[in-house]
């Protein structure tokens, strides 16, 4: 966008400007701020951390350690910096609904504050995703957390999870998160992804699209032979164990469809288990804005349907990044910029012809970079196996403690959609909204033929998404919201 | 489905559907329900309470609801002093009836299939009274009591050792004994599965788009490209009831009145009353859970909920419990009740169809009602005599009605 922007534009500011929202300060959310800030639109940024940069560009609370590289995150900050006056950031602001009717779109936010509602007349929704563990006999025991949650402690914290762990799951994330548990001096033991090394062989065409890229995940293998970390291709965790907390891990070699051979099955001892097979893009925005969705066969399972520029099915909707499909950070920020040309050609602001001109080169790189990324999506397609991993007294809803007896139970009743399902089991019922038992049942019921994604059934979010009080919905209490309860599965369990 | 042919097809599986294919299926008749669970279940938005004398003499929604139907000019705010219509007795006998059969029917189902509907026998339903002037509630309370029930009056000093939560503002309370509760969801999956077990069959996720006559009888119904015979269809599809009635060319006047639920996290123990106050009603779930209700509105098929909606249960609520003031919610949704111009249920067939009968609008007793609207239905399908009179239910009492409400 540099080579693009103008030099002073004036803030259209004479009660003109259209009222532009986005939620989310990740690479998405910056992304399209920028894009409209520099062509003179004000913004308001809603985002649920103290500091912008999202999941991906998580700031140090106290650096702990020094930055492995000049990273994008704080080039995004410095513009979002250079262009405050355009652009109103509310950190540590939690979106708790989103009423989309008649017309008017009415988004709810808590902050510290209470409660405020803003009414604009284009809204970003760049959410972003979390980390897709399905259930797996002992996934409950303390010692079991998501890469991303390993991560956390490491970069906000400067704390390690542990002193022997094993990563488990599909994706580069895993190679990532190793090297930072590396350089703090956890005894990282193995790295075990479920895709076999010939599996992968076949995708290595999609994979050369973008040598930068691939480069890229060479370095991070090359860094992890260079750390002694032993990288155990075609194995799937099927078990934690341990008394109160997690003591070993079972790990057997499994096929292309991730179905394990429990006959070769090992222990090994741990004290931690970092695992997770890809990310869930978050749509409980998208759904409370009544955003139509779109099947896909990655970790949720839907994305919100969306045209060329990222404008959803609800005019004036619009979505980039994680959020809006999965393909990491990169993407995610072009997108961004994307959803900014779309808003600056419908209200006016650029000509249809300056727009596309501006956009080509976009389109261009995110063409490129989508080959690449549909090889790695190949390969984090989630297999049958996984869906079978969970024993019948495996909990399946962390929130009400639903075991997989009792859903199974409802199902052979005939409880084949989620909604059904929640309704016989309260599965999904708790204060998470079904974030991991929803997304994984719903699976569960393709891979075993019970039913199609669309019978199935989208998942569904009531308001509010994040706890607030009765009071401070009757406009009596004014305290600040509670932290956000989405993040809360992942930290909870390390203490 | 490999039968392609049953006694009964039953379109709707929310509590009235689903208790009704349970009695059907003990007559050994073969039957099928057919539902989707569309948003706006009313079944899901329900609080379950069972509270016959309460409805009858309008607690519950009724206050909420009698505030709405308040002539323009005399708009009432929270904690207004409207005193709510009563429903007729004959009713409320029935309710009180239907209500009578939830003991036998909680200890069958866990028989039968090991869930726990939860009736939770508590203390009744109280009636908080805020002001002075809703001394004329209580009356219409006591006026409203069918005999060998009582109500007992409770100075403000006997609420609060009743339910030390609430608020020491109120002026007096008012208990209804052995009014309690149940969880609706569980009572309609019990039902289902009882009736599973007695043969019936289903089809989830799927709607029954057409009834299917020939002449004066039914002959199945239609449900996408698939046909499917019967000889008799019950319409149990809640506020959709109207639109699937319209199908067999038959009228019912059911319309989907919305109402607005708040429910909060788990709570430790906190009420042991079902409350009910003139801006919403209150009862703690067997999980800890609180249900806070519920706006009635007629707003068309609309699910969502709105800042004016959910903002008026919490004062309320605060308002009468200050200790939810920091209560963290959990969900907020709405249901559409199926509602009827005079709140009754709709039951029976219609004259000049052979075949076809409701279990339908169910309105704000739906819940309560549906042991014996199931019962009765089931009676009537099966030609047994009626254990109540159906003429006061039947969808031909509003015939040759061009405007509504028929009671007052």
């Amino acid at each position: 966008m540099s080579a693009s922007q103008p030099t002073s534009p004036a803030t259209i500011d004479d009660g003109s400007a259209p009222r532009i929202v986005i939620i989310g300060a990740g690479p998405a959310g910056m992304g399209t701020a920028i894009t409209l800030a520099e062509r003179g639109l004000p913004v308001t940024i809603v985002d649920q951390n103290p500091i912008p940069g999202g999941q991906i560009y998580r700031y140090p609370a106290v650096p702990p350690v020094r930055p492995r590289t000049p990273d994008r995150g704080s080039a995004l900050r410095v513009l979002l910096d250079d262009h405050s006056e355009r652009i109103t950031l509310l950190s540590g602001h939690q979106v708790t609904n989103i009423e989309t009717a008649d017309a008017e779109r009415r988004v709810s936010v808590c902050g510290p504050g209470g409660l405020r509602t803003l009414q604009p007349d284009q809204l970003v929704l760049a959410p972003g995703a979390y980390e897709y563990v399905p259930p797996f006999p002992g996934w409950t025991l303390p010692g079991v957390m998501t890469p991303g949650a390993a991560q956390q402690l490491v970069k906000s914290q400067g704390v390690a999870p542990g002193r022997r762990v094993l990563l488990a799951g599909t994706g580069p994330f895993l190679l990532v998160v190793a090297l930072a548990l590396h350089e703090v001096g956890v005894e990282v033991i193995g790295i075990a992804d479920t895709v076999r090394r010939r599996d992968a062989f076949w995708k290595l065409p999609s994979l050369l699209s973008d040598g930068k890229l691939l480069k890229q995940g060479f370095d991070y293998l090359a860094g992890v032979r260079k750390a002694g970390i032993p990288l155990l291709t075609g194995r799937i965790v099927t078990r934690a164990e341990g008394r109160g907390r997690l003591q070993q891990v079972v790990l057997a070699p499994c096929d292309s469809d991730w179905i394990p051979d429990h006959d070769r099955s090992a222990p090994m001892k741990v004290d931690t288990l970092c695992v997770g097979y890809g990310f869930v893009p978050r749509l409980g925005l998208a759904r409370l804005a009544g955003c139509e969705l779109t099947p896909t066969n990655l970790p949720g399972g839907w994305i919100p349907t969306t045209d060329p520029w990222g404008q959803t099915s609800v005019p004036g909707v619009w979505t980039a990044g994680d959020g809006a499909g999965v393909a990491g950070a990169i993407v995610a920020e072009l997108a961004g910029q994307l959803v900014g040309l779309g808003i600056l050609s419908r209200c006016g602001v650029l000509e249809p012809g300056e727009v596309e001109r501006l956009a080509d080169p976009i389109r261009d790189r995110l063409r490129q970079l989508g080959r690449f990324r549909s090889g790695l999506d190949e390969l984090a397609e989630l297999k049958p196996g996984l869906s079978g991993l969970a024993s019948t007294d495996t909990v399946v809803c962390r929130c009400e403690e639903i075991t997989r007896e009792t859903v199974d139970t409802a199902i052979e009743a005939g409880n084949t959609s989620l909604r059904s399902l929640k309704m016989a089991t309260r599965l999904g019922m708790g204060p998470c909204q079904g974030r991991m038992c929803q997304p994984a049942c719903a699976r569960r019921l393709v891979d075993i033929g019970c039913s199609t994604a669309e019978a199935v059934g989208r998942p569904a979010f009531r308001p509010p998404l994040v706890p607030v009080t009765v009071g401070q919905v009757a406009g009596i209490d004014a305290t600040a919201p509670e932290d956000l309860v989405d993040d809360a599965w992942e930290t909870d369990d390390v203490s | 489905m490999t039968d392609s042919t049953f006694d009964v097809v039953i379109a709707g599986g929310g509590v009235a559907g689903m208790t009704t294919a349970r009695e059907l299926a003990a007559r050994d008749l073969s039957v099928l329900v057919v539902d989707r669970h569309l948003p706006g279940r009313a079944t899901s938005a329900s609080a379950g309470g069972l509270w016959p004398i309460g409805e009858a003499v309008g607690l519950g929604c009724g206050v909420i609801y009698q505030a709405t139907r308040q002539p323009i000019g005399s708009t009432v705010a929270d904690g207004a002093d409207a005193v709510p219509e009563s429903l007729p007795e004959v009713f409320r006998d029935f309710l009180v009836a239907s209500n009578s059969m939830f003991p036998e029917l909680s200890a069958s189902l866990l028989d039968e299939t090991g869930i726990d509907i939860e009736l939770d026998p508590g203390p009744g339903l109280l009636f908080l009274m805020q002001t002075i002037g809703q001394q004329s509630v209580v009356d219409n309370i006591a006026r409203g009591l069918p005999d060998g029930c009582v109500l007992e009056l409770l100075s403000p000093d006997d609420v609060r050792e009743l339910e030390p939560a609430v608020s020491p503002d109120i002026v007096g309370g008012a208990l209804l004994p052995g009014e309690h509760q149940v969880n609706p969801m569980l009572l309609t999956e019990a039902c289902k599965r009882s009736a599973l077990t007695r043969g019936a069959r289903f089809q989830h996720d799927r709607l029954v788009d057409e009834i299917l006559r020939e002449g004066d009888r039914v002959t199945g119904v239609r449900i996408g490209d698939d046909t499917i015979s019967c000889r008799h269809v019950v319409n149990a599809a809640g506020a959709w009831a109207g639109r699937l009635a319209a199908t067999a060319g038959v009228s019912i006047p059911v319309e989907p009145v919305r109402g607005q639920v708040v429910l909060t996290e788990a709570l430790e123990p906190l009420l042991g009353t079902c409350l009910s106050t003139s801006s919403c009603y209150l009862a703690q779930k067997r999980h800890g859970e609180v249900l806070i209700g519920s706006t009635t509105e007629h707003v068309g098929f609309d699910t969502g909920v709105t800042e004016e909606g959910i903002g008026g249960l919490c004062r309320g609520a605060a308002r009468a419990v200050p200790s939810l003031t920091h209560a963290r919610i959990k969900r907020t949704w709405a249901g559409l009740r199926p509602g009827t111009p005079d709140e009754l249920p709709i039951l029976g067939g219609v004259a000049g169809l052979d075949g076809y009968s409701h279990v339908a609008g169910g309105f704000r007793t739906g819940i309560v009602a549906a042991p014996l609207m199931a019962r009765v239905a089931a009676q009537h399908i099966g030609h047994e005599t009626p254990e109540v009179a159906m003429g006061d239910y039947l969808a031909a009492r509003f015939d040759h009605e061009d405007s509504l409400p028929a009671h007052s």
